[in-house]
């Protein structure tokens, strides 16, 4: 622990540290282009320049090259360093073109901000700016070269941070240029961040640009609500309408970065198909006559077949405000459930998963990058948490060992192991790997009879998880009970939504699923049914094709489901961004999203693309939302209901004045509640349906945003082993139709040998949803000219 | 002693008096032979300095395209925030300001928005009085503001000096070299 004195102030920082950092950490900021945190030094701008008066290192050095020693003595403000750097931001100046006024990095420019803090104004060197070509970088990033200044965070973000490498630096000297090798978009599913760590106008966010300046945007902390990570954000919004997501540090869980689905997928907020309004019988009305219609409409059911005959239903996707809200409300009126999950064996899942937390045993993102051997079991990185393929590429940069089980192909920016195995196998390949069994060539070829060509991986990889330090197991919630008894692994569930394990944790242990939900209004049991933020179609097909048995369904959201089209009572609800909430992520961390700006039909919509209306006293259009667990309340009013006063704190042992920045892991987790059975080969024969997320539209926001819709695959894809294909006489490439119900998909068929035998992968998207556990030649057919 | 002192002082005070009189009225005499100072105003209507700060116009590059860019810095600088804007790509690439909004009754005319203007396109006009009937008449428009001349500086193109290739293609703005052949193996 070096003991040092930074501006006549003594400091102790851990060993290592630069003194850029040390300090930082006593709030001194030295002026800075290519050093960042997360990406190291590098040495390449020079403008951190301070003088070492005393100690090992003496004279003018850069202080992002230099660790904390003991006995250093630093002076930031030097008259020699103030000068050395004022020549340093002349130097890059030299080359900058005057653009700030139409670019869209000016307002918060480290450029800007250091130029002027380094006191240079007036250009003195009279030679011609050097200038490039720019490229088209794909949908994300706009690419403006003349404004580089050559600090080389992009590279070493891109390629040694993420592992990608069609982006990069090319030619020499003072020619050297940040891009591809020819324009095309960037392969990367975390390219977003380019746009926050480029210091100047050189990488700007590409959907957002000519939009506005960050001084005129409403911003306020949010969390990431399209995967169960719960990555941290911050949301600008500006005329009513969110126009920019960026990653907000948060060390525990993202570290300073998110993915593309996470920075890309808003749009569901301000979309023209929100519904905004709400609805009687499909008519649009105002909401207190919605809202007395859901009351007595609900209260009739009440009357006529008793307080059981109502069910409410909410979903992973809400809020625990929400889902607390919910759960007092059904307490309230004694009514069903509420049900956030499709069956009973994916609650009890979820929970198990919750449970085998206990005892310090989960790990956060960032100790899986520190992690010295993971094992994805049942869990495709980039497609289920893509940001959990990021810390899996820190690790693995250390060296650690990563192995992916699944079905389904993997790619990933890092050098693993994938085990395509079918779901029944996974439960045998992590016995073998996490020592619950002697993993010798004999044990391992009784496990896989089958999967010859997998024999070599095991053999190598499961000494090496013998003999890890600190490996992590991380699991899809059916596959809960593999969890290792050895203490040494850490535990990581990857759950389906942002706030599954929210769910999980509100859901009384007994409270029925949708299932048994869909099963009762078969039965005549059920005829009043609450769907809150819950799209039924997406959650269990069978509840879908059960609501019309049912008298009155009210729902209560802000995508245009399915379910919203079918309602009879529609009540407006307000998205994240507009009431805030809390989200408890996959490891049972409560992060609190605060609101960003009041619901309202965007500026853009209400002027027509032209100067907004001119009016005066009017009301502004779309503001009838509200939150979720408001219009619960008021539910339970206009019912006469005595709706109890619940506080998530009842399910997590953490109340919401307890949650911290940084999160606060749930002190409440379920009691271990007797793990899902290991999933079984299906009987007969028939291929295991797997559902597969793509990066974008796959989860329950992003399929409602334009942007990210655009960006998914035009057409779907269902994947199978060689063998398979073969057997099924299909061949790559074939146009095939899907039969699901009584519906049939058009989808191409993609035959690889990284999709598990017995295994049929197809999107996880709400039409597909209908499908059986397991499928053959009636349901996957040639598609007739 | 006291009496003495007393006559002298009112005699000065007569003087005076009668002085101040006859001087006031030879000032109201000679003024009544000089030119008048007072203009008719609005009958005639002064030519005001060329930087008086009145009304705001956005004025056009010498190629007669809009000059301004919807950089956000003239709402950034407005102290009464009277002036709002959103700005877009153009057809040409260009930025520029999908709609753009001055309210005049509450501007002040202080003139930061034209300071803070790095293309010249916003100006203040000598033009200080125009009265509406409703006050939302104040409230000016793109459309309203934007004229088809350059204002106080006519031979300004923002365009010609940014490095982007909106306008010119890229090397070919005022002190630029030609792009770097990235794929040269020149030394
Ligand atoms: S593009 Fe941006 S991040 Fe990359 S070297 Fe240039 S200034 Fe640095
Ligand atoms: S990894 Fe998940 S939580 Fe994080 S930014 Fe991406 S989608 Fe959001
Ligand atoms: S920040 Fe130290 S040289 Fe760039």
């Amino acid at each position: 622990m070096p003991d040092l004195i930074i501006d006549g102030r003594p400091v102790r920082v851990p060993k290592g540290t630069p003194v850029i950092a040390a300090a930082e950490s006593l709030g001194i900021v030295i002026p800075r282009f290519c050093w960042h945190p997360a990406l190291g030094a590098a040495g390449a701008c020079r403008m951190c320049a301070v003088m070492f008066l005393d100690g090992p290192v003496k004279g003018l050095e850069m202080s992002c090259m230099v660790p904390a020693a003991d006995g250093m003595v630093v002076e930031t403000f030097h008259p020699e360093a103030v000068t050395f750097r004022r020549r340093v931001v002349e130097l890059l100046m030299a080359n900058h073109p005057h653009d700030c006024p139409v670019c869209d990095e000016g307002g918060h420019c480290l450029l800007q901000d250091e130029t002027i803090s380094g006191g240079h104004a007036l250009r003195r060197f009279p030679g011609r700016k050097r200038t490039y070509l720019d490229q088209d970088l794909g949908p994300f990033i706009q690419h403006e070269m003349n404004r580089c200044i050559h600090c080389y965070r992009c590279a070493r973000f891109y390629q040694e941070y993420c592992g990608y490498l069609d982006f990069g630096p090319m030619q020499n000297a003072n020619r050297v240029y940040f891009g591809r090798f020819a324009s095309g978009p960037l392969e990367s599913p975390f390219s977003g961040n380019l746009a926050d760590i480029c210091p100047t106008g050189t990488l700007t966010d590409k959907p957002g640009r000519y939009k506005s300046r960050r001084w005129d945007c409403q911003r306020a902390p949010s969390v990431c609500p399209h995967c169960s990570l719960g990555c941290a954000t911050v949301a600008l919004s500006r005329y009513r309408e969110v126009v920019r997501v960026e990653a907000r540090e948060n060390p525990a869980v993202n570290g300073h970065f998110i993915c593309d689905r996470g920075r890309y997928s808003f749009g569901y907020a301000a979309s023209a198909e929100r519904p905004r309004q709400a609805r009687a019988d499909g008519v649009p009305t105002s909401m207190s006559t919605a809202l007395a219609l859901a009351g007595t409409r609900l209260g009739g059911v009440v009357e006529a077949f008793g307080p059981e005959a109502v069910a409410v239903v909410g979903s992973a996707r809400s809020s625990l405000e929400t889902q607390t809200a919910l759960t007092a409300l059904a307490r309230a009126g004694g009514w069903r459930g509420p049900a956030f999950f499709a069956d009973r064996t994916e609650q009890q899942a979820v929970a198990a998963a919750l449970a085998a937390l206990a005892g310090g045993r989960a790990r956060s993102l960032a100790e899986i990058g520190q992690a010295d051997a993971v094992l994805c079991l049942g869990v495709s990185p980039l497609h289920d948490a893509p940001m959990l393929a990021l810390s899996l590429r820190q690790a693995a940069r250390a060296g650690a060992v990563v192995a992916v089980a699944d079905p389904r192909p993997a790619t990933l920016p890092l050098p693993f192991t994938h085990l395509p195995l079918a779901p029944d196998k996974l439960p045998g390949a992590a016995a073998l790997l996490t020592g619950a069994e002697a993993a010798d060539a004999a044990a391992i070829q009784r496990a896989l009879p089958l999967s010859p060509e997998l024999w070599p991986a095991l053999e190598r990889l499961a000494p090496a998880f013998a003999a890890a330090g600190n490996p992590v197991l991380v699991f899809a919630p059916a596959l809960a009970a593999q969890a290792p008894a050895d203490a040494r692994f850490g535990l990581f569930p990857v759950l389906c939504g942002p706030n599954a394990a929210g769910a999980a944790l509100v859901a009384d242990a007994d409270a029925p699923a949708c299932d048994d939900l869909a099963r009762a209004i078969e039965a005549g049991e059920v005829k009043g049914l609450v769907l809150a933020e819950a799209d039924a179609a997406a959650l269990s097909p069978r509840l879908a094709a059960a609501l019309p048995g049912l008298e009155t369904l009210v729902v209560l959201d802000h995508l245009p489901t399915p379910s919203f089209a079918a309602a009879k009572v529609f009540l407006p609800t307000q998205t994240l961004f507009e009431s805030g909430g809390t989200l408890c992520n996959n490891e049972a961390r409560l992060q609190y999203a605060a609101p960003v700006a009041p619901p309202g039909e965007p500026v853009s919509r209400d002027g027509r693309g032209g100067h907004p209306p001119r009016d005066y006293a009017r009301k502004l259009p779309g503001t009838d939302p509200l939150p979720a667990a408001a219009l619960c309340a008021v539910l339970a009013l206009e019912m006469g209901l005595d709706m109890p006063a619940l506080s998530f704190a009842a399910f997590t042992g953490v109340g919401p004045e307890d949650v911290a920045p940084e999160g606060t892991r749930a002190t409440r987790l379920p009691a271990a509640p007797t793990a899902p059975a290991p999933p079984s080969a299906p009987p007969g024969q028939g291929l295991v349906v797997v559902r597969d997320d793509a990066l974008f539209a796959t989860d329950a926001y992003g399929r409602y945003a334009p942007l990210a819709r655009a960006q998914a695959p035009a057409a779907s894809v269902v994947r199978l082993h060689p063998d398979d294909a073969a057997g099924l006489g299909l061949a790559d490439g074939e146009a095939l139709t899907v039969t699901v119900g009584d519906r049939r998909i058009e989808a191409t068929l993609a035959v690889s040998a990284a999709v598990a035998r017995g295994a049929a992968v197809v999107p996880r998207l709400p039409g597909w949803a209908g499908l059986p556990a397991a499928i053959g030649p009636e349901t996957l057919r040639r598609r007739q000219p | 002693m006291e009496e003495k002192k007393d006559k002298t002082g009112l005699l000065r005070e007569v003087l005076d008096g009668a002085a101040g009189l006859a001087g006031s009225y030879a000032a109201t005499l000679t003024h009544l032979f000089r030119r008048p100072v007072t203009e008719q105003y609005p009958e005639y209507k002064r030519p005001m300095p060329a930087r008086t700060r009145g009304r705001i116009i956005l004025t056009r590059s010498p190629d007669g395209k809009e000059r301004c860019v919807a950089c956000y810095l003239c709402s950034g600088a407005c102290p009464v925030n009277c002036i709002s804007m959103q700005s877009e790509e153009g057809p040409d690439g260009r930025r520029r300001a999908a709609w753009f909004r001055i309210n005049f009754a509450r501007c002040i005319y202080c003139g930061l928005c034209e300071e803070a203007c790095p293309t010249l396109a916003l100006q203040l006009t000598p033009e200080f009085a125009f009265c509406k009937d409703a006050i939302e008449d104040f409230v000016y428009e793109k459309e309203d503001l934007l004229v088809d001349h350059g204002g106080k500086d006519p031979d300004y193109d923002f365009y010609a000096h940014a490095g982007v290739a909106a306008g010119r293609p890229k090397g070919e703005h005022i002190g630029e070299d030609e792009p770097v052949d990235v794929k040269s193996i020149l030394p």
